[in-house]
């Protein structure tokens, strides 16, 4: 009888199964990626060669703009990281492990789902001068007019780098509860507390060493993000210069050729400021490791800091964003020191332009939709070590990929069309979604595919009739995460689109130069419904397609 | 004498049927083309009239009209530049565009425009030729660009908080100085910020006949020097110490609102009006002017010469200009921008929707100022940003 | 001595185990049997202090005459050791002992003299500097059993720790750990599935003993 058996499988299989599919496989997986990042490349050749000469540097330091837009650009990127990484690092140490601990990580995916842009906004609306938290203390003192304050748009760039440094802060969260989330982390909590030392002691000397180097990409992305950001940056940034990104940008959509070049020579300031910062901090981490003295075993007593409730306004501050924004969208007249609108409407909700909503729902799912196949047969059959590779957009600041891509679109003649639009944010939409995916692909039991392999389905069937649908749920939040990336788009729309197509994000970002408190509201919060749409969708779709199936939930 | 005068008339009949000839073929060539119109998206009732016109346009003529909102129009400048450069020269994205003085220049000298055009338009018979619909910034537009509304340099102010409002550059600093940090000015390269400063300078300068004239670094010198003294005196009382400037007359309209600024700027003696009919301003907001006089210009639409929809771009713009369309573009409660067609020459009926006054309005007569010639414009710009652009 | 008084752990449904006593002398070892799933691991957290919330639990825990179920983890001077050998990855095999060395060794040189000897007794000199991860199975298990004992514990908790190692590893291991056990003379309390690991004279209890007999 086992004779037998084996000769069917045998007969089934009609070689050992390889590990590896062939490299030209390999190559035919790659191909999606390949047409996502290969028109980048000449593209970058274009925009930055232009800054090689260097009549263009010497312009750039003529400028009277740059040293004050390039010390905005690193106080708020360098200042928001920092922070970020603070609060992230000082929430986990209290309350790792614990019940709160758990019950952060339930809300961060809420307020992970405020588009930057729209949290900008609706942070400005808090913080302005002529913002509720001035009306609040005018109700106390008495104010006849806004207070002389400058909380927003000061020159050092310091509300833009609480604004990341709050926003980021939720992030880093996020991808600390990931790692710690693995029982071998909590395990080593244990052991390091039973040998006699307190919780922040085997934080400081066991979790931390071994979490800072898994947590160095995602640092590493923010302070990138910061550095780059330039919706943010009109929004709350200085104005007289501006940051260094927005600078950028002006200067790349100038008319006069000579200041596109002095922009695509900032840009690789942007890029060499980047490389400087990540090289001073890994040379400070290797020269703190090596002088690290001898273990002393001193063990000091903890003194419970959990009253530090530093969760709370972290927290409230995303939910009075979300809560300001709804007042406004609803407001008639509002001025200040009004605590409260004079009266409510829903005549801004009526007159809003819904144009831009529809244009960013079609552009998220075709760019979400189109990636899933690229993601999965990458991750499946594409080249393992080239991964790095694609985690590339999200370190590297956004203006230099940008500026690429749009001279590429010019020299094809594409620029303005939907195709180029989709195509510009498959870019970023790609990276978070491997990203998303890797963990669970990773993680998934090579076994069941081998079981299947064995009772007769070719690598593609059982791929198409068991792995992924395994994978349900991990694919559906891979969806809305890249369904999130691409409504957060402002870069690429704003140049792969021409002016042609109006989202939500740049129509916001429009607005929030403008007068109108309401409508910049309006579609501010259709900002943050559309991720928080497809998230909540994800969601319920994985519960109810695994509704028979316990394990797939 | 008989023949001629009969071979005249029949000349001029027999051109103005060929005239009409070509224009219904422009028209039937215009029908089902995309026009894409490339025009400042910063305030609501100007929106709103541009979908109206829209909307007309494709049931009048087939034409879909798409607003592409710009906050610069300098942008749109670059984009024709950028495309022209870039080889292309039939398929461009930009097919009519809302534009005047230095822009206008720019594209003009740089050949990127498509005309002349405007005088063959159907309406061009209606406009109002005392008004200076010819020349745009003492730049002669010889029918490249098709004239669309006037617009003149005007003050908001909320009558609950500033009764007596200043009237002149002079009233400004004494104001500024009265009321520190509550009085500002958009920021230049943002049309309003530089209109502002021209009229500082029209205030200031010793001989304005020279701004009329192309600059001259000499000119230019001797003209400034009182500005630059003016704003150096001015900046310490504005608002942030005229460290830092809004964005836009849109965010001085909010800021007005609030309190935190007591004057806002706008080149609509309507937008008042507007703004306290959408509830953004207090019922107490007023229009004013100086008693010198106010910037007043006339703005054009213009095709690029790379423009794709070439024909759909003029039947629009005739749309624009039609007395329907005037009257109702100048009628208060809809958006308020002057017309530029002779108002005699309209039946009565539209003369009274042009007249219509809403509370908020400029109700005073302000005599109006001309524009510089436009080259004085960049060299202002770039002369303020060296200066004030940063700290 | 180790001692658990009337211990009784339920989460929302059901009762784990009600009324559990139980005392461990100075150098014995008691074996705690049961069928997986029944709550021998959850036993061994309660004792360390590191119950799941979802748990809730009502009894004593005495070491030494001290009360110990109200203190932190760190307080209780108790040892464990996992299946897992969980050695600190970012430090070498000697920091990995030194980190468990109680702090009145002062002098660093000192403390690595210390730490030497001990790896010398263990059959792994000059091991100081190594990254544990170039280790066997079987020298993992020992640094980390020396470990734990180096932070002088009063009491060692076991769960499990021989079910990763091969059958010849498994028992030289085993003798060794007892070994360890005997010259420090503590209290012992040992999770396992497999009857040989209990030592000659060991008590061995069964689980169910405290468990309602249901379903």
């Amino acid at each position: 009888m086992a004779q037998a058996l084996r000769l069917a499988l045998e007969r089934a299989l009609p070689q050992a199964p390889s590990k590896r599919p062939g490299l030209p496989w390999q190559w035919l997986a790659a191909l999606p990626v390949m047409l996502i990042f290969g028109p980048l490349l000449p593209g970058l050749y274009w925009a930055l060669s232009p800054a090689l000469d260097a009549t263009v540097w010497q312009a750039l330091w003529l400028d009277a703009q740059w040293p004050q837009a390039l010390r905005s650009t690193l106080i708020s990127s360098v200042l928001g990281t920092l922070l970020a990484c603070g609060m992230a690092a000082l929430l986990a140490t209290l309350h790792y492990p614990g019940r709160l601990w758990g019950s952060l990580q339930r809300r961060l995916p809420l307020l992970l789902s405020v588009p930057h842009a729209a949290f900008a906004v609706g942070l400005f609306f808090l913080i302005a001068p002529s913002g509720w938290l001035a009306r609040t203390i005018a109700h106390f003192v008495q104010w006849t007019g806004p207070p002389d304050w400058v909380t927003v748009q000061d020159p050092y760039g310091l509300s833009l780098a609480l604004a990341l440094a709050i926003k980021e802060s939720w992030f880093l969260l996020w991808v600390l509860a990931a790692v710690l989330g693995e029982q071998a982390v909590s395990r080593q909590m244990v052991m390091g507390r039973s040998l006699g030392y307190s919780r922040t002691q085997t934080w400081r000397l066991i979790l931390w060493p071994q979490l800072l180097p898994r947590l160095r990409w995602p640092v590493i992305a923010v302070f990138a993000y910061g550095l780059s950001v330039v919706d943010m940056a009109i929004i709350l940034g200085p104005g007289t210069p501006p940051t260094l990104a927005a600078l950028i940008w002006h200067w790349l959509t100038d008319p006069d050729p000579a200041l596109q070049a002095r922009g695509s020579a900032a840009s690789m300031i942007l890029l060499i400021v980047l490389l400087t910062c990540v090289l001073a901090v890994r040379g400070l981490l290797w020269l703190m490791k090596r002088h690290q003295p001898y273990p002393a075993g001193q063990r000091k007593p903890t003194a419970s800091r959990r009253w530090l409730k530093l969760h709370t306004p972290l927290f409230l501050v995303g939910y009075a964003v979300v809560a300001v924004l709804l007042l406004w969208s609803v407001a008639q007249e509002w001025f200040f020191p009004a605590l409260l609108p004079d009266a409510l409407s829903l005549e801004s909700w009526h007159q809003a332009d819904w144009a831009p909503f529809w244009t960013t729902l079609w552009l998220a799912m075709a760019a979400s939709l189109l990636c899933l196949p690229a993601v999965l047969v990458w991750l499946e059959w594409g080249p393992k070590r080239l991964n790095a590779l694609l985690y590339l957009p999200l370190i590297v600041p956004a203006l230099p990929l940008v500026a690429g891509q749009y001279a590429t679109l010019l020299h094809l003649q594409l620029d303005g069309t939907a195709v180029a639009l989709v195509w510009s944010h498959l870019l970023w939409v790609l990276p978070y979604m491997v990203l998303t995916l890797i963990g669970p692909y990773r993680a998934f039991d090579l076994r069941l595919m081998t079981s299947a392999r064995a009772l007769g389905y070719s690598p593609w069937r059982a791929c198409l009739h068991v792995k992924w649908p395994i994978l349900l749920r991990p694919i559906l939040a891979t969806l809305a995460v890249g369904f999130a990336v691409s409504v957060a788009q402002y870069l690429p729309t704003l140049f792969a689109a021409g002016g042609r197509f109006v989202t939500v994000t740049t129509e916001a970002v429009a607005l929030s130069a403008g007068g109108n408190r309401r409508v910049l509201a309006v579609q501010a919060l259709l900002q943050i419904a559309l991720p928080m749409a497809a998230f909540g969708l994800a969601a319920a779709a994985a519960y109810w397609l695994g509704r028979h199936r316990k394990g797939l939930r | 004498m008989k023949l001629s005068t009969l071979a005249a008339i029949a000349l001029t009949l027999g051109v103005s049927t060929w005239a009409n000839a070509d224009w219904s073929q422009t028209q039937n060539e215009a029908k089902g083309q995309t026009v894409y119109f490339n025009a400042w998206g910063g305030s609501e009732a100007t929106n709103a009239y541009i979908a109206w016109a829209a909307k007309e346009a494709k049931t009048r003529y087939g034409i879909d009209v798409r607003h592409v909102k710009i906050t610069d129009t300098a942008e749109v400048v670059k984009r024709v530049q950028t495309e022209m450069a870039a080889g292309r020269t039939s398929d461009g994205s930009v097919d009519l565009m809302w534009v005047n003085g230095e822009n206008f220049r720019n594209l003009k000298n740089g050949g990127l425009l498509f005309g002349p055009w405007a005088q063959n338009l159907p309406n061009w018979g209606l406009v109002d030729l005392n008004k200076p619909v010819r020349t745009d910034f003492s730049v002669p537009t010889e029918g490249y660009e098709s004239p669309w509304g006037t617009a003149q340099l005007t003050f908001i102010a909320d009558s609950a908080k500033t009764p007596k409002p200043p009237r002149s550059a002079a009233d400004l600093l004494a104001f500024s100085k009265a009321n520190p940090g509550r009085v500002s000015y958009p920021k230049p390269t943002d049309f309003h910020g530089t209109t502002f400063v021209k009229q500082m300078l029209l205030e200031l300068t010793p001989n304005r006949a020279v701004l009329q004239q192309p600059v001259t670094p000499a000119a230019f010198a001797t003209a400034t020097q009182p500005l630059w003294a003016y704003l150096d005196q001015l900046h310490p009382s504005l608002w942030r110490n005229g460290k830092t400037f809004p964005a836009s007359a849109a965010e001085m309209h909010r800021m007005l609102g609030d309190g935190e600024l007591k004057m806002s700027i706008t080149f609509n003696p309507n937008e008042a009006a507007n703004l306290i009919a959408s509830k953004q301003l207090p019922a107490s907001a007023y229009s004013f002017g100086f008693t010198g006089g106010t910037i007043g210009n006339v703005h054009f639409v213009a095709i690029p010469v790379n423009a794709h929809a070439k024909a759909g771009a003029q039947v629009f713009a005739n749309f624009l200009l039609s007395a329907e369309a005037q009257t109702r573009k100048a009628d208060i409660t809809v958006w308020g921008d002057g017309t530029v067609l002779d108002i005699t020459k309209l039946p009565t009926a539209s003369q009274a929707q042009i007249r219509k006054t809403a509370p908020g309005a400029l109700a005073e007569v302000v005599p109006t100022l001309p524009e510089p010639h436009a080259s004085w414009v960049e060299a202002l710009e770039a002369e303020w940003l060296k200066r004030y652009g940063s700290r | 001595m180790l001692n658990i008084k009337n211990l009784t752990i339920s989460n929302a449904e059901k009762s784990l185990f009600s009324d559990l006593s139980l005392a461990i002398d100075r150098g014995a070892v008691v074996a705690l049997t049961g069928v997986s799933g029944s709550g021998k691991s959850t036993l061994l957290n309660w004792m360390i202090g590191d119950l799941d919330p979802i748990f809730s639990a009502t009894g004593e825990l005495w070491l030494r005459s001290v009360r110990c179920d109200t203190l932190p983890i760190e307080a209780r001077h108790i040892g464990l050791l996992f299946q897992d050998d969980l050695l600190f990855p970012h430090l070498s095999v000697g920091q990995n002992l030194a980190f468990a060395l109680p702090a009145k060794i002062r002098d660093a040189k000192a403390r690595r003299h210390r730490v030497e000897q001990t790896l010398s007794s263990i059959g792994l000199a000059g091991f100081h500097d190594r990254d544990p991860a170039t280790l066997s199975g079987g020298q993992r298990a020992r640094v980390s059993l020396m470990r734990t004992l180096l932070a002088e514990p009063r009491a060692l908790l076991l769960d499990e720790p021989f079910s990763k190692l091969d059958a010849v590893l498994r028992t030289q291991f085993r003798a060794f750990v007892f070994e360890q056990i005997e010259r420090q003379n503590i209290p012992t309390l040992l999770v396992t599935h497999d009857p040989a690991d209990v030592p000659q004279g060991g008590r061995v209890i069964e689980i169910s003993d405290w468990q309602h007999s249901h379903v």
